[in-house]
């Protein structure tokens, strides 16, 4: 008897959440449609007369799409690749030196530290776009405007991968480091020997949270990167002047911009899911 | 066009040759611009220049920037003191920014000042600041009205009857008649073409000479709301977009929804490369006045041609520059390539050149563009160019024309709170 | 040499060591620009003439312009806090639900706009809100026979507001959903299978249970949204393309990059900077005392 009610009770609920949840997905995955079609037909058109869904296959072609692979592509690979690049540096970059950074903080005991973790917290809490000026200026005076560094440098110890780090690294055993000092281990050697390879979980995380937010940065790229060191997501911005008609490679584009993501997506879901919610992970 | 092509494939040839044999190393020129098409023209011009200049050979290596972004980096490359580049177009509107606290730019007095009198002054003039030029111009930029001659004779108007722009307004109703669906003009409620001629034949401006904002004037307020009562009564369309080079405006205007226009010369382009359904359906005509006796026309935007402190050999780069913007060969090339109204007016009148039945821009107009820029010759005058201008303009593209095409907000209080505003934002 | 390598190599100094990183990191690209941005807001900077002009440049903050992008950046960073927490949380609690059918399935697609660039999707929505017909709201509009709005730049503000809200809301109802569901995850079944056998109805659980046992996510979920949305810039500069029709999208930031790059009036940009920073730290200082962060440590 009471089964059955249970079992009734979920197909009600069940298919109401079903329909919510259907609705959703397709308001959701709209705009991809829309923008993938529009992929096929002439930039121009869909910058004059707008993005709906036109569904008008007999129009559509893969010519652009020709112009990406084998046309007046506009240097597209060039930036592509550039946000490989980048992508790659500051992702390694940031996780080294973060977690470099959070195992200070999260295995000793030291003068100042409640301090210095402090402001770490007022960087996690303080955006990027508020640096803007001032950044623009040193970068220039120092020299380093236009280079890719411009862009890493002050992204090197994020403040949230610190935060992770340092919390998983918590819940780690302190005894592991006893044990290695009595065996003549160099603090330094600790860390690189014992603790890296013990990371290995929070950095699949962490190298998607930062490799995401790397691959789609645009404040500081935009800001601080010399023509020659643009960014994908830089260069397709340029790509909307009044100046030129480059329409066509824009929207096709933007559109491969996202394939390759979607299917890293498609590969390691559970792991982008846990590495870009990995900041509200509390503890 | 083949033509040109062949000659500059025949000029690549002799001076790839010449270059093999030339002992001097090339001086390198760096240049930025926010204009594609400027590229094309400056590196057709360094072609020549080495062909003439066996001994001073120059290597141009040019940088395109999206337009914002390319003064952005000027003007933080020159306050620091280097990263600039040798030679840099910067736009009109832009220009002021860079004549604040010790000038970054070399001036041009030795290369301008010999020319003066082949060239129209102004437009040396409004890059100039306490005697000494700092750009140059590519073009005249005067102001014109453009018809689509197909709707305006579909209507049966005569548009070479319209003088004054209580005759435009009637016109106007006259053509909303016969086509509700259509509009007789468009008005841009992010940007100042179409409204700064207009203000200009009142004796208005921007700013005034000493480089005040003059937002809240009568003139302003009388040019404001003509156009606004055109958008009000359905005979003038806010361009789709927003401004006259959005996608969205081409498209509307290509499908022949838009009678006319007020733009200037240098708009020509956009018309032959944007609105290819126009061909043969577009002529351009003299500005309506307000009252006779009012000057028709006003130098519109523009872009001048700069030499930075930063530059590695600044007498070639300027004599360089000089030779692209001021010379004869120069200014036909502008015509020829660009379309622009040159600033050495005596080739206005080289019929050979601007009536050359092979020019395309020739092909495309159903009037010739230069019968028109003839018959106002004596009527360009030039708008203030200050260290307010980038602020006024800033105000009126952002707040005061969206307002009043837009909303229905008195057009007095529209005007004397943006007043406010630019003068608070001032620097 | 030696002696600098044993000390280097101590217990004491390593701490140090270790977190020399993120303090050169700090000094460098945190507190110098922040002092010089202090220094510069009480400075008129043009080349070679550089003087103090004392609080001039705050004075000066406070035009119509201002005013206009600090309400929009208040309008919209209130309602996208005010939808993009319940809803989350309540999908999050769906999906959690015993009941919901292909779970992996929704989560997948309701993540997937999180992958795509702001300028990428600026650029979508910015046509998909197009004032032509042809556009996707206008032809929706169209479809239960409403005639085509201007979205952007329009006659009235708020469907620009719409448009900045929904673009918003797009990009990160998947992720906040997802914060919801791992801290879902982690609170004990028996929880609500005690509750259900006292008679605790579904809405009675979400209420007593949820909403309380997710509150560390409901904090941080709020200080994230209030700073994005207080410094957001890029998703306005997207859906304007460079064009400022109206200042109905100007944000602090986007004043703060009208003002100081684009204008180069370091001096008056680097006071908005600094108003930002105050702002932001004040409206989240508030926050966790409201939501009583402080009292749990």
């Amino acid at each position: 008897m009471d089964t059955v009610r249970k079992n009734r009770k979920f197909s009600g609920a069940g298919a109401a959440m079903l329909l919510l949840f259907t609705v959703i997905t397709a308001v959701t995955l709209l705009p991809f449609i829309c923008i993938f079609l529009a992929s096929f037909r002439p930039g121009n058109e869909i910058m004059s007369y707008g993005l709906g869904l036109n569904l008008d296959f007999s129009r559509m072609n893969l010519d652009n799409y020709h112009m990406l692979f084998f046309g007046e592509n506009q240097n597209y690979f060039l930036y592509f690749f550039n946000s490989l690049k980048y992508t790659f540096l500051q992702t390694v970059l940031t996780l080294f030196f973060s977690s470099f950074v959070a195992y200070g903080f999260a295995m000793y005991d030291f003068r100042g530290k409640t301090l210095l973790f402090g402001l770490v917290l007022l960087m996690m809490t303080t955006a990027v776009e508020i640096l803007m000026l001032p950044l623009f200026l040193e970068m220039q005076k120092i020299g380093l405007y236009g280079s890719m560094w411009a862009v890493i440098l002050p992204q090197l110890t994020a403040p949230l991968p610190v935060f992770f780090f340092r919390q998983y690294l918590i819940g780690l055993p302190k005894d592991y480091l006893d044990a290695a000092r009595v065996d003549g281990c160099t603090e330094y050697g600790i860390f690189f020997r014992i603790i890296l390879p013990l990371m290995q979980p929070s950095f699949a995380a962490m190298g998607i949270f930062v490799g995401m937010n790397s691959w789609n940065s645009f404040v500081l790229p935009v800001l601080l990167l010399s023509q020659e060191n643009r960014t994908l997501s830089v260069f397709l911005e340029t790509l909307l002047s009044p100046y030129k008609n480059y329409y066509d490679i824009l929207i096709v584009g933007a559109v491969f911009s996202v394939i390759p993501i979607v299917i890293l997506f498609a590969l390691f879901q559970r792991h982008f899911i846990a590495g870009m919610t990995a900041g509200g992970i509390k503890g | 066009m083949k033509k040109v092509l062949a000659l500059l494939l025949a000029m690549t040839l002799v001076i790839g040759c010449g270059a093999a044999f030339a002992d001097a190393e090339p001086t390198e020129i760096e240049f930025w611009t926010f204009q594609d098409l400027h590229i094309a023209f400056y590196e057709a011009m360094a072609e020549e220049w080495n062909a003439q200049n066996p001994d001073r050979q120059i290597k141009l290596k040019s940088t395109p920037f999206p337009f914002e972004e390319m003064h952005e980096n000027l003007g933080n490359a020159l306050m620091a003191g280097t990263g600039a580049p040798d030679l840099v177009d910067i736009e009109f509107g832009k220009f002021a920014n860079f004549m604040k606290g010790d000038i970054q730019l070399l001036p041009l007095n030795d290369i301008v000042e010999p020319e003066l009198d082949n060239i129209v002054k102004a437009r040396v003039d409004i890059y100039s600041k306490d005697g000494n030029y700092y750009g140059i111009c590519f073009h005249v930029g005067a102001a014109v009205i453009y018809y689509n001659k197909e709707l305006c004779e579909s209507a049966g108007i005569d548009y070479t009857s319209i003088q004054t722009w209580d005759q435009y307004y009637e016109a106007a109703k006259t053509f909303k008649a016969a086509n509700p669906e259509k509009y007789w003009m468009s008005v841009e409620s992010s940007d100042i073409w179409h409204m700064w001629p207009q203000l200009a034949e009142l004796g208005g401006d921007m700013t005034d000479a000493e480089g005040n904002a003059t937002i809240n004037t009568p003139e302003m307020a009388k040019v404001l709301e003509y156009n606004r009562k055109m958008v009000k009564e359905g005979l003038a369309v806010v361009a789709p977009g927003t401004y006259h080079h959005a996608p969205e405006f081409y498209a509307m205007m290509n499908e022949g929804s838009i009678a006319s226009i007020v733009m200037p010369f240098w708009y020509i382009d956009r018309f032959t490369d944007y609105m290819p359904d126009l061909a043969g359906k577009i002529v351009s005509a003299p500005l309506p006045v307000w009252e006779a006796g009012e000057k028709r026309s006003v130098g519109q935007g523009g872009t001048g041609t700069a030499v930075t402190n930063q530059a590695d050999d600044p007498e070639l780069t300027k004599a360089f520059l000089g030779f692209c913007k001021l010379s004869k060969e120069g200014g036909i090339k502008l015509w020829q390539t660009l379309g622009f109204d040159p600033i050495r007016t005596e080739i206005w009148a080289m019929e050979d050149i601007t009536h050359d039945p092979e020019n395309r821009f020739v092909k495309y107009y159903a009037s010739n563009p230069f019968d028109t820029l003839l018959q106002i010759k004596d009527e360009i005058v030039a708008v203030n160019n200050n260290e307010m201008l980038p602020t006024v303009l800033d105000t009126m593209k952002s707040v005061v024309l969206q307002k009043v095409y837009e909303t229905d907000e008195s057009i007095e209080d529209i005007l004397s709170a943006a007043q406010a505003d630019a003068e608070a934002e001032a620097f | 040499m030696r002696r600098l390598k044993s000390l280097l190599y101590s217990q004491r100094l390593a701490p140090y060591v270790f977190i020399a990183p993120f303090v050169i990191v700090f000094l460098v690209f945190f507190l110098y620009p922040i002092a010089s941005t202090i220094i510069m807001s009480f400075q008129r900077v043009v080349p070679g003439q550089t003087s103090f002009i004392g609080i001039d440049n705050y004075r000066k903050m406070w035009n119509n312009s201002f005013l206009t992008a600090l309400k929009n950046s208040a309008v919209y960073m209130v309602c996208t806090c005010v939808i993009l927490i319940p809803v989350p949380m309540v999908l999050a609690v769906m999906l959690n639900s015993k009941k919901m059918p292909a779970k992996g399935f929704f989560r997948s697609m309701l993540f997937l706009p999180a992958l795509v660039c702001v300028v990428v999707a600026g650029i979508t929505f910015r046509l998909i809100f197009g004032e032509r017909p042809g556009a996707l709201m206008n032809s929706l509009l169209a479809a239960f026979g409403a005639e085509p709005v201007k979205w952007l730049g329009g006659p009235v503000r708020w469907t620009t507001m719409f448009a900045l809200v929904i673009l918003c809301c797009w990009r990160w109802m998947g992720v906040n959903t997802m914060y919801y569901l791992s801290a879902l995850q982690s609170i004990p079944e028996d929880l609500y299978e005690s509750a259900e056998l006292d008679g605790a109805g579904a809405w009675q659980r979400f209420r007593h249970i949820s909403v309380p046992l997710v509150r560390p996510t409901t904090i941080y979920v709020l200080t994230i949204s209030i700073y994005g949305g207080l410094a957001m810039f890029v998703e306005s500069r997207m859906l304007f393309a460079n064009t400022e029709v109206g200042n109905q999208a100007l944000t602090i930031v986007g004043y703060l990059y009208r003002v100081g790059i684009r204008k180069m009036n370091y001096g008056l940009g680097s006071a908005i900077g600094i108003f930002l920073l105050v702002l932001t730290l004040a409206v989240n200082l508030i926050q966790l005392i409201l939501t009583g962060f402080f009292r749990k440590e």
